[in-house]
């Protein structure tokens, strides 16, 4: 920028030209501006402005209510619970979602026919309807499911578990269930990455001795910072917002221990309270917020080694 | 340049303003076409009218023969838009966005009715000529808000109630229905003593029934104000009469009356359970009698199955009128479909009642018009004791609070009948407060 300083007080002509091209696509960027505003700003905004007011669905008019939405939810332990319970769900999704993706992307790394055919198969749930997802697992994991029905014929006595009936390890299910149908995107990202790491380093590697193991851990796995901080970051903070999986599969129950914070939400909505359901959005979005920042910031560090 | 920068900005503006105004007051363009006294006759010409029903799933062909029947003679178009489930919840979505049919099923409780707003939304049946032929005693059960009539009960309200499996009974030694609570407790005693069958089923993993196991045992306190005392906050769930309830139902599924797999069954296990003698008694709606009959014909049920109302001192039913037993008109702003929409109505409880019961296979709420042959015994019971009957938390408290998700984590553990009871009241506090009720 530094070539182009005019001297103080005139204007290039040139520089005009410059900005005058530079802004000229504008006007192209209004229809998107307006989509974006109507259906991703408005709402955002209006989003803030409903939560201090009493909208319900009992009467038409909507009053300015102050904070009293806010402070009635925090006063009632269902709001924090349900915080709670979304964190570890999405902790544990983050998890399994990353350390299964990258099991998957070395073990299906090397291009042969039958590693392509894997890849795509692993891929299938992820372009699935998660509402979908969730009723078939709530199916086979019913008591009188069909994975109980495998594992009573392996061992010979018909059982019962109910693998979606435990008020502690149902929580579990659930993020393995969501882990299994996002799966095949982190794979798909850790893939890339080694596919990118250049063959010449890890020949160096060789050559100077280090094994399979060491050059993963001391090459490979560095390398791949930029694939961990994406996978990361989007199954961290998008399982946040989670709703669709844990509505099909347990609603919630057993018990509440399921009850993300959207659920309750959505419940909440449903009984005509709609500032206090908009009161809670807003508090998922302050938290998504304030996690995503130090989450990503440490991811990045993470990076510098490149 | 700048000005461009500028347009760009006052036209973000102007839409953010547009859809800030646009969203702030849903509804607030009311018409006054509210109790206009002249009904139309049942089946005057309605050339080019085209109306629109809004119905659940499990509602979307309850009014088939009648809607062809009034095609027939009018010459209107009905049309039903099927609503996804949650119904009740996408209909307030849609209401709350401005979206209005001309009629819909609706649940004609006063809580249910208090969500749409009905002052605003619904029209005014107060006058509607089929009222006076009603059997004595069913407009007492719903349909009104603040003393409007909104709804149409179309069809016999449902009742909470006991039903229980003749065989097992008999199996067990029993010959007569249990006079009172007490009775029915030391009969379920009894069958599990004789028969080691599970004497009541419970569907913990399906949530919606166990409010029912507590709200039978509200039944005389119902009668005695109990509903007005709590939308006054004279009473709460904490307080001994509902908490008592709770206890109790807590107490009875710890001493092992109830099938073994509470936690996990469902509605449909509890209706197979039923047909198939694995439990005696089953506190449910008549949504349940339907659940039966799709799976039983009309002569198996009546073997196997019958129904008794239950309360703590005798055996009074307790009613909760459902989504398929009612329909309300609304308030469209357009003078023309709201005509055509009470014609429908009104021909629909008028010339095409005898024909729609018939099609329902189900009982007449009207005492000029006698129930179609083929009816179970249960569904006639049923009808015989909605006279009479108390009104449920739904019909007569000013909201509807979770009280079944909260019941239904006491069945799994997470909950004690206190937590119930706390947190209900907290929830139905929101809910009164939010409809500017007194003293919340």
């Amino acid at each position: 920028m530094s070539a182009y300083a005019p001297s103080p007080g005139t204007k290039s002509p040139r520089r005009r030209r410059d900005a005058s091209r530079r802004n000229y696509p504008l006007g192209y960027v209004i229809p998107a501006l307006a989509v974006m505003l109507v259906f991703f700003i408005a709402p955002t905004v209006l989003n803030f402005f409903y939560a201090f007011t009493n909208w319900s669905s009992f009467h038409s008019n909507i009053d300015f209510a102050g904070l009293s939405n806010f402070s009635s939810l925090f006063q009632n332990g269902t709001l924090v619970a349900d915080l709670r319970t979304t964190l570890i769900y999405a902790i544990l999704v983050a998890i399994f979602q990353n350390l299964f993706g990258l099991a998957l992307a070395v073990l299906l790394e090397r291009d042969t026919a039958v590693n392509r055919i894997l890849r795509a198969a692993f891929f299938v749930p992820v372009v699935m309807s998660a509402l979908a997802v969730g009723y078939i697992f709530q199916a086979l994991l019913k008591p009188e499911g069909a994975l109980n029905g495998i594992i009573g014929t392996l061992v010979g006595h018909p059982v019962s578990i109910a693998w979606l009936g435990s008020t502690t390890w149902t929580l579990l299910v659930v993020t393995l269930i969501h882990a299994w149908k996002w799966v095949g995107l982190s794979m798909l990202i850790y893939l890339a990455g080694l596919k990118m790491i250049n063959v010449d380093l890890l020949e160096a590697a060789r050559i100077d001795g280090a094994g399979r193991w060491a050059s993963f851990w001391r090459i490979r796995f560095p390398l791949l910072a930029p694939a961990v901080t994406f996978n990361v970051a989007t199954a961290l903070l998008g399982s946040l917002n989670s709703f669709d999986i844990v509505q099909a599969t347990t609603e919630g129950g057993p018990g509440q221990s399921t009850e993300l914070l959207n659920v309750f939400i959505f419940r909440t909505f449903g009984q005509g309270l709609f500032a206090q359901a908009t009161t809670m959005s807003l508090v998922l979005f302050f938290t998504i917020a304030i996690l995503a920042f130090p989450v990503i910031w440490l991811l990045r560090r993470r990076e510098r080694v490149l | 340049m700048k000005k461009k920068f500028w347009a760009v900005g006052a036209l973000t503006a102007a839409t953010l303003l547009a859809s800030l105004t646009a969203c702030a007051s849903p509804g607030t363009s009311s018409s006054s076409s509210t109790g206009a006294s002249e009904w139309p006759s049942q089946t005057a010409s309605l050339k080019g009218v085209t109306l629109t029903l809004w119905a659940a799933q499990t509602t979307t062909a309850e009014a088939k023969t009648v809607i062809s029947g009034f095609e027939k003679a009018t010459g209107a178009t009905v049309k039903v838009v099927t609503i996804p489930d949650p119904y009740e919840q996408n209909v307030e979505t849609k209401i709350a966005t401005g979206a209005k049919p001309d009629l819909a099923f609706w649940q004609p409780t006063a809580s249910e009715l208090a969500t749409i707003n009905p002052g605003q939304n619904l029209l005014s049946l107060n006058d509607a000529p089929w009222l006076s032929t009603m059997t004595p005693g069913i407009n007492d059960v719903g349909g009104t808000y603040d003393g409007t009539r909104y709804a149409a009960l179309v069809t016999s309200p449902s009742l909470m109630g006991v039903y229980y499996n003749k065989q097992v009974f008999a199996h067990a030694g029993i010959t007569t229905t249990p006079a009172n609570w007490d009775e029915m407790i030391a009969d379920a005693k009894q069958i599990k003593a004789k028969t080691g069958i599970a004497p009541f089923y419970e569907a913990g993993h399906d949530q919606w029934p166990t409010q029912y196991w507590v709200q039978v045992q509200l039944a005389d306190a119902s009668k005695n104000g109990l509903w007005t005392d709590m939308n006054s906050r004279k009473q709460t769930f904490s307080d001994s009469t509902i908490l008592g309830a709770i206890t109790n139902y807590d107490n009875l599924i710890k001493q092992g009356l109830f099938n073994s797999n509470i936690k996990t069954a469902t509605f449909v296990q509890q209706g197979q359970a039923m047909l198939a003698g694995q439990t005696a008694m089953v506190v449910q709606v008549n949504a349940y009698l339907q659940e039966l009959q799709a799976s039983a014909d009309t002569a198996e049920l009546n073997e196997k199955v019958g129904w008794f109302p239950i309360s703590p001192n005798g055996n009074t039913a307790t009613s909760i009128p459902d989504q398929t037993n009612a329909v309300v008109a609304f308030n469209t702003g357009n003078a023309k479909q709201e005509d055509a929409a009470r014609e429908f109505l009104e021909y629909w409880m008028g010339k095409g009642y005898a024909s729609f019961i018939s099609s329902q296979g189900t009982v007449s709420v009207e005492s000029s018009v006698p129930n179609p042959s083929g009816v179970p015994d249960a569904l006639v019971a049923i009808q015989k004791a909605v006279p009479g009957s108390a009104g449920s938390m739904q019909s007569l408290a000013v909201a509807n609070p979770d009280l079944y998700i909260n019941l239904a984590d006491m069945i799994q553990g997470t909950k004690t009948p206190q937590q119930v009871a706390s947190t209900t009241q907290q929830q139905f506090d929101q809910l009164a407060n939010a409809q500017g009720v007194k003293g919340f």
